[in-house]
Parts: structure tokens; C-alpha cells; sequence
């Protein structure tokens, strides 16, 4: 029997797609193995990077990631605070807030030293009208510095807004409720960190 | 058959992929926001081009026509599988900006076309080469509008080409307008299907007038 | 090949009848359309004062501009077809829309986009699926939406703020100055949803003494020509008296606003605006009469128009309320364009001698 002739059977068929099936199998699960270790190094990698951003450079010699802690805030929601340690003193603690914005919900990455004073902020995540609101990214502008020496005090409660609310932080021409949204989530960040600041290190470190 | 300089015009020019054929717009229109971006997607499209051209070439006479399309399928799906684990692990940075894209490279009617009209029924050496030349053709066009939006959406230039071909390359990143505005149009989707519209109008200008150049009796200027 | 010239297409002989003949050709339907808008265009004029009136010149010059290069580029004399008044009257619209003291480039770039790609690419008048200064529109808002939203305060002409003739010119090219920044304002759709989203409801946002209103006579911030109610509803009744619109459009679209308005504002008036607020506020009224009667974009039938302004003005209250954008005008009239051929493929009128299925009817004998 030729090969035109066999190629024309149904038993042929199932075999075939059977061995192309199997072929690509193999083949992707020997990459996978290969990869894997990549691929988790390269996202272990991303994160430890969005969390260096918002510390100044050697501040902390520990592995961040290793040191968390999981905690709950008064509503019931899950913080994840990542501690930040030189030679194995605490120095510092970085977690994640959001807070509602124009569009979705604007998440932002925030560190605070022990004195409770912010280091750095950074948004990881958001939907806000491209051009408006995005100049709350780094990439777009300098805002989201303003935020960095402040803490609970500086300025007062009151004046802890946008100017358009008496508060000190600018807002953008023709985009008001992003940044609000933004000075929302860094104020409950630092009343955050200053009621639970006990709980935050008093669990030691998986070091 | 056509000669290998044949096939390598049809795939760069005559038969380009996007401005010929229209095929694989779903990438073209989604990722060009950047020259950069629609030099990635257009490579990681070539790499999969080629390579299944000739992997279904090779099998070409062992594939029953009845089931063909299901093994092209899973050829093709396994051959993007790998480049997005390969991107992933090696290329991180420009995974994440074309990540969700690469999946996508499966959907691209011109894999599957090419490995229909092509690779189906000739040898392994000229399907290879016909999957690179559409492959370039393909990398040539979403290059080049990723390159108008970007410039007329950011006043940018290949801005992140380092992620992509590594730190030698920065020089290609210029900036051209400084302190530009924005014109957000054409970054956002409809940006992709009003340059590429313009590029479509161009091309075919182009070619009347070539048409009309070369003279009534020229085999050029019937109607194809 | 056949040697004979052939005849360009528009020169070739009419083949069959019958042709109707209507007494009002296309320049003189645009005509009296302008006529209509005029009196609210001048009321913006003297509201906003001259950067308004450059705006208006600049808009209308570019949609012109913008046509007579594509009839260039495609080897025709623009004269014939720029004097129908279409490209001036895109142009117009697209300016009453816009924020009065908007720079010119917005003017410029606006009025080339409407005529070019709203328009032109389509093949020109009568082929375009989408209302040219809405995709102007459109497109200027989601590109550069700081200056699309950038309201002023009404200053009238005359009054002693109002910025001189020379002083305007500078307001339109280089941009507001500094001593001007007191003018810049905010309309009630935008203020009301900024507010909300500080969880400061209607009732609160609305009663606070810098709020924005809505009234009548127009006199609040708003776009060029869309402010002065009672002068848009004038021309849009002089269009009516004049058979050029039907009612069928501007009655459906603004109870499209107001059926849904008034009851969302009966269930919940803290969160709802009411129906008079939202048929006063934003381009409602310039959208009923002047913009979705557009005979090219909507619906052919009686029936086709009322299902078509239904739509514009229920997705308009739709985009209001919960959309990202305070107004929703623009929009809902393209999304409703999309939707006219399907419109007016399933609600045809019914053919003499035959039911509205398309059946044939039997003859009846009459003695």
C-alpha cells in the first residue's frame, strides 16, 4: 500500500494527529521545564524592582520579599507589608493601597520608614483617562514624588487634600478626582501604618 | 515554482501580508502604539512564520488533506507556545509589553495561510524562505505604523527600542518633539485604523502612478 | 481594447425615470439651516466674547480647506462642490460645539478631521455613515480632552472683563493668560459628576453656592452655540415650520432624555439629575434639532427617525449618567449612525399595491 493510499484511511488520521499531538507535547513540556525557573525569576524580579522604586537606594539589605507580613485593616481587606531592614534593624515597611478613581479602582505602592514618614509612593495600577489622569505615573510627570518626607502631620488632617479641596497636593488642569483619589489612598496608607506600626514588626522576619 | 527572488518580493512587497493581503490585523492594529512594539510582535511573528513553514513542509506528504488544518493548528499553537515562554523567560521586559499579544500570533490568519497556500505543496527550503520574506513584509508593516502613531501620538521614535534589542541600541530612541502634548488619537485604536487606511491610500497611489508611468501596453498597467 | 473615449460618469445621459424634482436644492436646504443657527452663534458671541467668534471663523475655514484639498487630490474642481454649503455648515456645527475659548489649533484641527475623515474618505456628501463634526468631535475630545474641557465663565461683550478685540487674538493663538485664570469654570454635567464621585450626592453638590445652573437664557458656561436654549429651540423651530426636519427626530431624542431622566429622579434624586436639567444642560437641544436630524446619518422613515432619536437620546442620558465622560451628545449620535442602515432596513415604508410585508395586495374590484 502506497502512502497516498494510506493517507487516506481513518485509523491514519486519528494516528497522525495523535503523533502531531504528542510531538508538540513533548516538545512543550521539555521548554517548559527549561523556562520555568526564568520565568519565575523574571516576575520575582518585576516585583522586587517596583519595590526598590519606592525605597531610596540602600536602604535596606534584606530580601523584601522574603520579609512580609499579612494583615488585616479595619474593613476586613488584606495588606500584604513587605519590611525593609539594614543589617537587620527594622527601617521601614512598604504594602500596596488603592483607593476608587475616575475609572477603576488606582492602586499604588507605598514606602514609609519607621518614623512614619513616606519615602516613596508609585501607582502600579490603573485606568484613568490617558492624557487627564495619567500624569499620576511616573513615566508622565513628577507628581507623585510631592508626596515623598510627608507624613501623618505634614501637612495637617485638613490640609492633607488637593489645593482644590484647601489641601497642599496640585491637581491637574482639567482632572480632579484622580489625584484625589491618590492623596486618598497615600492618607489611609499612613493611618495604616501608624495603627497597626506595633503589629507590623513585632512579628520577626523569615529571615 | 516560483524563484526564491519571487518569493521574496511577493512576501516583502506584492503580497504583503497587511497592505496586500489584509490578514493578521487583530496584532496589527492592537500593538503598533510603538515602533518598538510592532518590531517585536512583526520578529516574534517571523520566527513562527518560518519555522512552521518549513516543519510543514517537511511533513507535507505525510499530512492527510482531510485532517490538515487540525495539525497545522496544533503546529502552529505549539511553535507561539514556545516563543511565549522563550519571550517570557529571556525577554522579559518586552514580554510585558506584548505579553498578551503572543497568544494572539496563533489567531494570525497569515500563519495558517501561508502554511495552506504555501508550505502544503512546496519544498522545505523555499517555504522557509517564503515564511521569513512574509514575516519581514509583516515586521516591515507594523513597524512602520507603530512608528507613525507613535510619532504623531507621543512625538517618540522607537522610545524603549533598548528593551527590545538590548542597551547597544539606544541611539535608535529619539525623541522628536520635545515636551509634546500628546495626540492621544492615534495612540488609542482608532489611531491604528486611520494610519493604516492613509498607508493603504499611499500604496495604491503609488501604484496607479507607477502604472500610468510605465504606459498603456505594459503588462503592469491591466488590472490584476 | 476598445478605443472609443469613455464617458466620464457624471456626463453620461440619465437612463430611466422617474426623477423628482424638489424644489429646494442642497445649497439651499444648508442655507436656511445656518439661518436657524444663527442666532444662537451670535448669543455665544456675546457671551464668550471675540475668542469665540475667531474659533467659529478658524472651524469653519478648515472644514472648507480640508474638502477643497481632497477634491483636489482627487482631480476635481472644488468650486462646484464646496458652494452646496455642507462643508461650511460641518464646520459651523463642529464650532458650536466647542469650548469657546478652545486655542485655535483645536478649531483648525477639528475642521480638517470633519471634512477629511468624516467625509471626504467616505466620497464626500450623501456617503459619509458617520455626522462629520460629531467624528470631529469625537476625535478632538478623546485626543486632547484638557482643552475640550477647559470651560470659561460667560463674559459678555461689553462688560468691563471681557477681554479687546487684540486681546482675544491672543487668547485663540497663545493660549488663556494668567490673569485670565478666574474665568475658567466648570459645566453643571461635569461638576455634578465630580462631586459624585467625592460621594457628595446631587442634593449637596447641587444646593452649594458656586454650583453651576442651567437656565433658559444660557447664560452659563457651555459650548459655543449650545448654551441659549430658547434660541437653539427657535431655529429648530424654524427648520420645522419650514418641512426642512420632521419632528419625529428632535420629539423622540429629547424624551429619550427626559422619559428616563425623570425616573431615575423620581427614584433617587440624590443621585439622578432631573429631566429639565438634563434636556437644558450640555448640546441636548442643539443635538435634537440640528445634529441628529442630519438627513445623510439618520433614518429615512417617520418610524426609522423616531426608533433613531429614541436611541440618541437614551444613550445620551445613558453616557451622562454612568459613562466616563460628562456628555454624551457626540457619541450617542455616532453609536445611532451605526445603527441607521439596520434601522432602515427593517422599518421600510410600505410599497403601493403591496402589505408591509412586501406582498402583493389583491385587487379589489370597484363598481
Amino acid at each position: 500500500m502506497t502512502l497516498l493510499e494510506l493517507r487516506e484511511k481513518i485509523g491514519y488520521h486519528a494516528l497522525l494527529l495523535g503523533a502531531v499531538a504528542l510531538a508538540a507535547s513533548v516538545t512543550l513540556a521539555g521548554v517548559d521545564g527549561k523556562t520555568r525557573s526564568g520565568i519565575a525569576a523574571a516576575e520575582q524580579r518585576d516585583l522586587q524592582q517596583s519595590l526598590a522604586q519606592v525605597l531610596p537606594e540602600g536602604f535596606a539589605d534584606n530580601d523584601l520579599l522574603k520579609d512580609k507580613v499579612n494583615l488585616k485593616r479595619a474593613d476586613g481587606s488584606a495588606v500584604a507589608v513587605f519590611r525593609a531592614r539594614l543589617k537587620g534593624e527594622a527601617k521601614g515597611a512598604v504594602f500596596q493601597m488603592s483607593a476608587r478613581g475616575y475609572a477603576d479602582e488606582v492602586v499604588v505602592l507605598i514606602g514609609v520608614d519607621v518614623g512614619g514618614r513616606i519615602l516613596g509612593v508609585r501607582v502600579l495600577k490603573h485606568k484613568e483617562t490617558p492624557g487627564l489622569g495619567d500624569k499620576i505615573e511616573i513615566a508622565k510627570g513628577n507628581w507623585i514624588r510631592s508626596f515623598e518626607g510627608r507624613s501623618l502631620g505634614d501637612p495637617t488632617a485638613a490640609r492633607f487634600g488637593v489645593k482644590k479641596d484647601g489641601g497642599v497636593f496640585d491637581q491637574f488642569a482639567g482632572a480632579t478626582i484622580t489625584p484625589r483619589a491618590v492623596v486618598k489612598a497615600v492618607r489611609e496608607g499612613l493611618q495604616f501604618f501608624v495603627a497597626n506600626q506595633p503589629a507590623i514588626f513585632a512579628v520577626p522576619g523569615k529571615e | 515554482m516560483a524563484s526564491y527572488k519571487e518569493i521574496a518580493e511577493q512576501g516583502l512587497w506584492t503580497q504583503n501580508v497587511v497592505f496586500s493581503q489584509l490578514l493578521g490585523l487583530c496584532p496589527t492594529l492592537a500593538v503598533t502604539t510603538s515602533g518598538t512594539n510592532g518590531l517585536g510582535m512583526g520578529l516574534a511573528t517571523t520566527a513562527v512564520l518560518a519555522v512552521s513553514g518549513m516543519i510543514v513542509s517537511s511533513l507535507r506528504q505525510w499530512i492527510s488533506p482531510q485532517v490538515r488544518i487540525p495539525v497545522f493548528i496544533v503546529l502552529i499553537a505549539a511553535l507561539v507556545t514556545l516563543v511565549d515562554m522563550g519571550l517570557n523567560a529571556y525577554l522579559h521586559d518586552l514580554y510585558k509589553v506584548l505579553g498578551m499579544y503572543i497568544a494572539l500570533i496563533v489567531a494570525n490568519c497569515s500563519v495558517l495561510g501561508r502554511a495552506e497556500a504555501f508550505a502544503a505543496r512546496e519544498p522545505v527550503f523555499a517555504s522557509g524562505l517564503d515564511g521569513l520574506s512574509m514575516g519581514l513584509g509583516f515586521t516591515f508593516a507594523l513597524t512602520l505604523i507603530g512608528l507613525i502613531r507613535e510619532l504623531l501620538g507621543a512625538g517618540t521614535l522607537f522610545s524603549q527600542a533598548s528593551l527590545l534589542l538590548g542597551p547597544s541600541f539606544k541611539f535608535l530612541e529619539t525623541t522628536v518633539v520635545a515636551d509634546y502634548g500628546g495626540f492621544l488619537l492615534m495612540i488609542l485604536p482608532p489611531g491604528g485604523f486611520l494610519v493604516l487606511g492613509c498607508l493603504l491610500a499611499a500604496k495604491r497611489l503609488y501604484e496607479a502612478r507607477r502604472a500610468v508611468a510605465a504606459g498603456p501596453l505594459s503588462p503592469s498597467a491591466q488590472p490584476a | 481594447m476598445n478605443d472609443a473615449p469613455l464617458l466620464p460618469l457624471a456626463a453620461a445621459p440619465p437612463v430611466a425615470a422617474p426623477h423628482t424634482y424638489a424644489a429646494r436644492s442642497v445649497s439651499t436646504v444648508m442655507a436656511w439651516v445656518m439661518a436657524a443657527l444663527t442666532p444662537a452663534t451670535v448669543y455665544g458671541f456675546w457671551l464668550y466674547g471675540w475668542p469665540a467668534l475667531y474659533l467659529w471663523l478658524i472651524t469653519i475655514g478648515c472644514a472648507v480647506g480640508g474638502e477643497a484639498f481632497c477634491l483636489r487630490l482627487m482631480g476635481r474642481r472644488p468650486g462646484p462642490i464646496l458652494r452646496d454649503g455642507s462643508a461650511v455648515l460641518t464646520g459651523w456645527l463642529l464650532a458650536v460645539s466647542l469650548p469657546p475659548w478652545a486655542p485655535w489649533w483645536i478649531g483648525a484641527f477639528g475642521g480638517a478631521f470633519a471634512a477629511i475623515f468624516g467625509k471626504q474618505v467616505f466620497g464626500g456628501l450623501g456617503q459619509n455613515p458617520f455626522n462629520p463634526a460629531m467624528v470631529a468631535r469625537v476625535a478632538l475630545l478623546i485626543s486632547f480632552p484638557v482643552a475640550m474641557t477647559s470651560w470659561v465663565a460667560p463674559l459678555p461683550l461689553g462688560s468691563a472683563a471681557a477681554p479687546g478685540v487684540l486681546q482675544s487674538l491672543a487668547i485663540t493663538f497663545k493660549g488663556i493668560p494668567t490673569d485670565f485664570d478666574g474665568v475658567a469654570s466648570a459645566s453643571l454635567l461635569g461638576y455634578s459628576k465630580t462631586e459624585m464621585t467625592r460621594g457628595i450626592d446631587l442634593l449637596h453638590s447641587l444646593a452649594h453656592a458656586g454650583a453651576p445652573g442651567v437656565a433658559w437664557g444660557g447664560f452659563r458656561p457651555g459650548s459655543l452655540g449650545e448654551t441659549a436654549a430658547l434660541l437653539v429651540a427657535a431655529g429648530g423651530a424654524l427648520l420645522l415650520w419650514l418641512r426642512i426636519i420632521s419632528w419625529h427626530t428632535p420629539a423622540a431624542m429629547l424624551a429619550g432624555i427626559a422619559l428616563p431622566a425623570a425616573i431615575g429622579h423620581a427614584l433617587n434624586p440624590g443621585q439622578y439629575l432631573d429631566a429639565t436639567t438634563h434636556l437644558l444642560a450640555g448640546g441636548a437641544l442643539l443635538g435634537a434639532f440640528f445634529i441628529a436630524t442630519d438627513y445623510v446619518t439618520s433614518p429615512n422613515t417617520p418610524a426609522g427617525q423616531l426608533i433613531f432619536g429614541f436611541g440618541v437620546g437614551l444613550l445620551t442620558w445613558v453616557i451622562r449618567t454612568w459613562g466616563g465622560y460628562p456628555e454624551g451628545v457626540a457619541f450617542a449620535v455616532m453609536l445611532m449612525n451605526v445603527m441607521t442602515p439596520v434601522i432602515d432596513r427593517y422599518v421600510k415604508p410600505r410599497a403601493f399595491g403591496r402589505d408591509r410585508r412586501g406582498r402583493p395586495i389583491a385587487a379589489r374590484r370597484v363598481n
